[in-house]
């Protein structure tokens, strides 16, 4: 196991981790949901993941290096059969959190729905992942991120202004505005029914989630610093101190030099001087400005770059394939990746001074899962 | 200015910063905590919708009586939030060390880009930079391009304030057995990695490859990316599942040869040729009232300032208008101790004094 790397006072090995303690019941399912569980289970919970009898994973694959379902254990249940609803309404009956991503009623059918579990276990925290949400006419349609992204307007500024714009991958919809949301909600749902002894339900929708992290644009935008459209804006790669530029050897640096110090100091050590280089918040310069940087620098291979930036506060940062990152080749040593016998993977986060997270195991077996369900058992006998 | 949010009762400090930190702090006063935010003389709001529903206070850190005004607040407080460089906070006497002999109940969250330790740390740096050394970044744009910039909801919100928040209530739960605060280090470059889990592992195939533009999610594939319309307009699909497909194609009327080996990566741009001729053929209006609401897997491009009057968004109300703005509506739903939108308010002494004389 990697050591926890932290500042003053590194905790005990055998600390509990945080949520040491929590009983999660996951209702397997794809994309936030799952990583929701991950968050929860990197912080210590004791996740149990029920999967459909016969399901098969669609993502194929080897599950082992499906890291977003590392941590717990799975047990396949027939949710058809009355002995397999039996067990999963036992098990909701010990949980504190139940997690759900299905359509919305799909639960309710199978008659584990809110009104019958929490009326089981009333201190049961009962959480609903979904796009489009509970309710509103959307709701219970099929969608992908990318269409979340695009009704909140998270996805119209995304790439150069004369093409249709490009989606960010998933990060900003199904983990960003997802699965964190489902696990900071969680969080706080926990705290709450520390006063009040009861759970509740929780709608946890990507479209509201997307709208969320995006409400410092919307701010900005509504005092007129942010324009909604393409192209044009301070973090959407127009600005000449804001963007990637193309190195000689085919590689890419990233400018991120807002403050004037940062962008005097970024365009100084591209040989420029800064006297020349006023108003750098005028996007009419921005065009022009860019183009001659980005002639610079493509004189130049990466390594050259990163020489020349070295310990210069300029906000300049090279671009790294995921492979580099995990190498930690970009040197922040930080460890936010670890390394065991067959991969590397992320380290959970964020760190904690006194209850250390720890590198999480792979998906677990069966003796893991027996493990669980007798601990489980136990603590609602005691 | 009351509230029935899950964090109703919670004490939060927080020093004033930009990006990811007031971010945090908008979050858990939406969810009911008394957020009071130091902040200097004279400041205005740089972003009055994130700066919502808190305490303000003005106090000069480096008098004698501004200090002694934030000692006063975090010995009473359940969380600190600060984003200073590394450093900071011990200069002013405000380190944890410090804090936590005071207050040894307090969770003190740390929020930065690179984290408090590291070459890095002391470093300059923005949610560009931070993104850029995960390799999400490397990720994002067109084959053969720059890599495009997600604004800063990858790095600064996604990756950032998210897990701080999560990290503050976890720490906040294990307090309630240990009786003891902690340090929360929130890096936003460990926080992005984090998000990226579900590629790592299996970075080869078409649906989790980074290579830039070359993914299934990343925009190659013709079934899960946007199209321009007649009249410019654009709107976006992501019909992965085969049934979803099949509805898409048969609801567009799509060439009949488009049914087959929708996942040979080796047919995605002839095929995304097709449709984007076929796109061509109507108004984004039109391929709303043909497809939205189905399971097709398609939605509009819509420009943030839209976002609020479609109806969806509009039934869900996630924009709540007040003090003469937009405000996004606070995430994720609570059925029994719902958020609030709430103003701000210039009152953080008021606050502070009520906090001492509740004890």
């Amino acid at each position: 196991m990697e050591k926890q790397r932290f500042g003053d006072g590194r905790p005990p090995e055998n600390a509990a981790m945080p949520l040491a303690g929590t009983k999660v019941l996951e209702f397997s399912g794809l994309g936030p949901t799952p990583f929701g569980a991950m968050l929860l289970a990197d912080l210590g919970a004791s996740v149990l993941r029920i999967e459909r009898a016969g399901a098969v994973n669609p993502l194929g694959g080897d599950p082992r290096f499906d890291f977003i379902y590392r941590g717990r254990p799975s047990m396949a249940v027939d949710l058809k059969s009355p002995e397999g609803l039996e067990r999963v309404r036992d098990l909701a009956g010990a949980a504190d959190v139940l997690i759900e991503g299905y359509r919305p009623g799909t639960m309710e059918r199978l008659g584990l729905g809110p009104d019958t579990l929490c009326a089981d276990n009333e201190r049961l925290i009962y959480a609903r992942m979904s796009g489009w949400g509970q309710d509103g006419p959307l709701s219970g349609k099929a969608g992908h991120d990318i269409n979340y992204l695009a009704l909140s307007g998270a996805l119209f500024p995304l790439g150069p202004s004369d093409a249709p714009p490009v989606p960010p991958l998933n990060y900003v919809g199904n983990f960003g505005g997802g699965g964190t949301f489902l696990a900071m909600g969680v969080l706080a749902a926990m705290q709450e029914r520390q006063r009040s002894g009861t759970g509740q339900v929780l709608d946890v929708a990507m479209i509201d989630g997307i709208s969320v992290l995006m409400t410092q644009l919307s701010g900005w935008m509504q005092m007129g610093q942010w324009s909604a459209g393409r192209g044009g804006n301070l973090l959407d790669g127009s600005a000449y101190f804001y963007r990637c530029y193309a190195t000689r050897d085919g590689r890419h640096i990233a400018v991120g030099a807002l403050e004037k110090p940062f962008h005097d100091a970024f365009v100084s050590a591209l040989g420029l001087d800064p006297e020349d280089w006023n108003d750098h918040l005028e996007p009419s310069h921005w065009a022009i400005r860019g183009d001659r940087i980005a002639a610079i620098v493509a004189g130049e291979i990466l390594e050259h770059w990163l020489t020349v930036f070295d310990g210069v506060d300029a906000c300049v940062s090279p671009v790294l394939s995921v492979d580099e990152a995990a190498r930690d080749t970009g040197g922040t040593k930080r460890g936010s990746w670890v390394r065991d016998t067959r991969s590397f993977q992320p380290f959970p986060a964020p760190r904690f001074s006194r209850s250390p997270v720890r590198q999480p195991s792979p998906t677990l077996d069966n003796a893991e899962l027996e493990r669980v369900l007798h601990a489980w058992r136990a603590e609602a006998a005691a | 200015m009351s509230s029935n949010g899950p964090l109703t009762g919670l004490k939060v400090v927080e020093f004033q910063g930009i990006g990811p930190g007031p971010h945090v702090a908008m979050m858990l006063a939406d969810m009911g905590a008394e957020v009071v935010r130091i902040e200097r003389a004279g400041h205005q709001p740089m972003n009055p919708v994130v700066e919502r529903a808190r305490h303000r206070a003005a106090v000069d850190l480096k008098s004698a009586e501004g200090k002694a005004f934030v000692e006063q607040a975090l010995a009473h407080a359940d969380v600190l939030i600060e984003g200073f460089r590394p450093g900071v906070m011990e200069r002013l006497g405000l380190g944890p060390d410090a804090v936590l002999k005071v207050n040894p109940r307090l969770v003190y969250a740390r929020m930065t880009g690179w984290g408090q330790e590291g070459p890095l740390a002391q470093a300059a740096g923005h949610d560009l930079n931070y993104i850029a050394i995960t390799g999400a970044l490397d990720a994002i744009g067109k084959r053969g391009e720059l890599p495009v910039p997600p604004q800063n909801l990858v790095g600064d919100f996604g990756g950032g304030s998210m897990y701080c928040a999560m990290g503050i209530l976890a720490a906040l739960f294990e307090r309630q057995s240990s009786g003891k605060g902690q340090v929360v280090d929130a890096a936003i470059v460990d926080g992005v990695t984090s998000l990226m889990s579900f590629f790592y592992g299996q970075p080869h195939s078409a649906l989790r490859t980074v290579e830039r533009g070359a993914g299934l999610l990343g925009g190659a594939a013709h079934f899960y990316r946007c199209y321009t319309c007649k009249d410019g307009k654009e709107v976006s699909v992501g019909a992965i599942e085969p049934q979803f497909y099949a509805e898409l194609l048969q609801r567009a009327d799509a060439p009949e040869h488009l049914r087959e080996a929708q996942m040979d990566p080796g047919k995605w741009d002839s095929y995304a040729d097709d449709l984007a001729e076929l796109f061509a053929t109507k108004t984004q209006a039109e391929w709303c009232e043909l497809l939205e609401g189905t399971d097709a897997c398609f939605a509009p491009v819509i420009p943030l300032d839209e976002a609020k009057d479609h109806p969806h968004m509009k039934a869900r109300g996630a924009y709540v208008e007040q003090d003469g703005r937009w405000h996004t509506a606070p995430a994720p739903r609570f059925d029994r101790t719902p958020n609030t939108v709430r103003e701000s308010a210039q009152d953080g002494e008021e606050v502070v004094a009520r906090w001492r004389q509740e004890g």
